[in-house]
């Protein structure tokens, strides 16, 4: 088999279009790694280096002596998994010779992210985070304070998302929202224990996929990405609980801690 | 009430979450039971270690670990990256209020200023969050740590 100089170009674009577009809707490194070096592979190439950081993957094609090598940006678009399956699938049928560079090159520039339908997620995260005020021990008046407190603070996360606000902001808002909801139930002593409702409605905002990418990408060596991740998880918890606090004040309502 | 029926109860509560937030990572409709199983399984696995008396950090390892393992047994069956299951149902388990107790605890040493109760909660509450998101993390990597060692899954 046998690369012109055009062909490589044409190879190493389609690749880093998949490590962007993995690296963009929140893969671990170790799979943007693997998952593009094994496109690039599958299309021709000798080998493919590439680099993994925080806000960029660059990217080197090595074919007869020939190395060709590009830079990505990579904004984040938010976690989307139905992207990462996507990606994968494409990749594997490229290994499978059953695409084609071009084929490929389309494909993945069909992509476009599903997104479920927003009030069923708003249902769907009430409910979750009634379910881990049950697990904290409340009753049923709890699990309703917890239901509208954190499906009126996962509505105003979407909105704000959807005004690509910084997620710090949009973070911070939210939780002063569900904490102040949450903190009517105490108000009006709804249930037996209704500071449950106040610890639970905020769940929604756990940064557990960053969380979990950042360990996961220093247990597996890059540690520079995993220290990324994690700093920005912690900013996002800090913020969270800059807005508990912030609500906490102003309503008086001071039942997390003690 | 017997162990069986609190299981239940506890696997019933915990796939509620998994399915939550696995729509907010916009996992594939077809997906989104194996995050319930995986989700009613991770919790209700942990509930029963903790129950015999197992230490939150262990049994999470256990259960993650164990969820990571069946997570590959999935991701081999239907070509699917396995964060894509795993992540969303070990989501039940993460140690939110842990986190944010510690914040808020940080937050208020520095408007209230030193006092030891408050210390008491910033560390013990900091370590458990450490360790039980280490013990999570850890047992999901483990099938490619120790089996896979850098050759793709799937």
């Amino acid at each position: 088999m046998s690369l012109s100089r055009q062909a490589q170009t044409e190879l190493i674009r389609v690749a880093a279009k998949a490590g962007q577009l993995l690296h963009q809707h929140g893969a671990e490194s170790r799979l943007v790694e693997q998952t593009t070096q094994r496109i690039g592979m599958a299309l021709g190439a000798r080998s493919i280096e590439l680099s993994v950081s925080p806000d960029a993957i660059v990217i080197t094609s090595l074919f007869d002596g020939d190395c060709i090598t590009t830079t990505r940006r990579c904004y984040d678009r938010g976690i989307n998994m139905q992207m990462v399956c996507d990606v994968q699938r494409i990749c594997i049928m490229a290994e499978k010779k059953l695409l084609d560079a071009k084929q490929v090159k389309e494909r993945l520039n069909r992509l476009k992210p599903m997104k479920y339908n927003r009030w069923a997620v708003v249902f769907m995260i009430g409910l979750a985070c009634g379910s881990f005020s049950h697990f904290f021990g409340g009753d049923w008046q709890v699990y309703i304070t917890t239901f509208f407190a954190s499906a009126a603070a996962m509505t105003i996360r979407q909105e704000l998302a959807h005004r690509h606000h910084s997620p710090l902001v949009n973070f911070a808002i939210a939780a002063f929202v569900a904490t102040s909801i949450a903190s009517l139930g105490v108000v009006y002593e709804f249930g037996e224990k209704p500071e449950i409702a106040l610890a639970a409605s905020v769940l929604l905002l756990v940064p557990g996929f960053p969380l979990i990418n950042a360990v996961s990408d220093m247990l597996k060596g890059h540690i520079s990405m995993g220290i990324a991740r994690w700093v920005f998880a912690s900013l996002l918890t800090l913020s969270v609980s800059v807005g508990i606090v912030a609500s906490m004040t102003l309503t008086g309502v001071v039942a997390w801690i003690g | 009430m017997d162990l069986i029926t609190l299981l239940i109860i506890d696997a019933w509560f915990a796939w509620i979450p998994a399915v939550g937030f696995a729509m907010v990572f916009n996992v594939p409709k077809k997906m989104l039971i194996y995050c319930a199983v995986g989700g009613a399984f991770a919790h209700s696995f942990r509930f029963l270690l903790m129950h015999f008396g197992m230490p939150i950090e262990w049994a999470t390892l256990a259960t993650s670990s164990s969820m990571g393992f069946l997570g590959l047994y999935w991701s081999r069956k239907h070509f699917i990256p396995r964060p894509v299951f795993t992540v969303a149902s070990v989501i039940p388990m993460i140690p939110g209020s842990f986190a944010f107790t510690t914040v808020i605890g940080i937050v208020q040493l520095n408007s209230g200023g030193y006092s030891l109760e408050l210390i008491q909660i910033v560390v013990e509450n900091g370590l458990r969050t450490l360790f039980i998101l280490a013990a999570l993390s850890f047992g999901l990597a483990l099938p490619s740590i120790m089996i896979y060692r850098g050759r793709p899954i799937v």
